[in-house]
């Protein structure tokens, strides 16, 4: 899973059937520098489950992940191969051999 | 998947049967530095290839924003009806999935609040 903030959102009418109903959001990567996340510079395009607005750091997953998000067992049908499925409070990471709690507001 | 710019089409004579019927489209994906240059800390290099190869069945063209999707919802997305028991097998990774209408990013000023 990758670890992004939601930058923007995208509108289409001509789309693939299957993707009818879904709300596309771009999520900018974040990759940890030193003290800080950071954008890595690569934009991805996920399908929101949550609610995520512009400014949430959220965590999208790939894949039959993804897939599993919109769907039940049978989800080989399923178009989406990137799901916004979890809003981040907060990350966790080691400092100077402590852990260090990291609020995203 | 990502969101990118239509550049050019792949005209092919040679290919694998499963693959005739189907238009691929060079597409440029958008980088941070293209939508919101002012989320950039530092100069970061472009990570993913310049030109993705992309299998289109909804007609998109040069000069047009998509989004594509990879892996297996790219095979999904090229087939029209869905046998029973049977998975998408076209040998396919990248497809489009919607031509965009418009997209909104955040702007500088909201980011400052």
């Amino acid at each position: 899973m990758m670890l992004g903030r939601v930058i923007g959102e995208v509108w289409a009418t001509r789309k693939n059937p299957r993707i009818e109903g879904r709300k596309a959001l771009l999520v900018a990567a974040l990759a940890q520098d030193g003290d800080r996340r950071t954008p890595t510079g690569e934009v991805v395009v996920a399908f929101d489950s949550v609610g995520a607005r512009i400014g949430h750091v959220v965590t999208v997953t790939w894949g039959s992940g993804a897939r599993a998000v919109f769907s039940g067992p049978d989800n080989r049908w399923v178009l989406v191969d990137a799901a916004v499925a979890r809003i981040v409070d907060a990350v966790s990471v080691e400092r100077d051999g402590k852990e260090v709690e990291e609020r995203e507001d | 998947m990502f969101m990118g710019k239509v550049v050019g089409t792949v005209w092919s004579t040679v290919k694998w049967e499963g693959l005739h019927g189907l238009k691929f489209l060079v597409v440029r994906p958008y980088h941070l530095a293209d939508l919101a240059p002012h989320l950039l800390v530092r100069p970061t290099p472009y990570t993913m290839y310049d030109g993705v190869v992309a299998a289109d069945v909804l007609g998109a063209g040069p000069g047009e924003d998509v989004i594509v999707a990879y892996g297996h919802s790219a095979r999904v997305a090229v087939e029209p009806e869905l046998p029973d028991g049977k998975l998408p097998s076209r040998p396919i990774d990248a497809a489009v999935v919607a031509i965009v209408d418009h997209f909104h990013v955040e702007s500088a000023a909201q980011d400052e609040e």
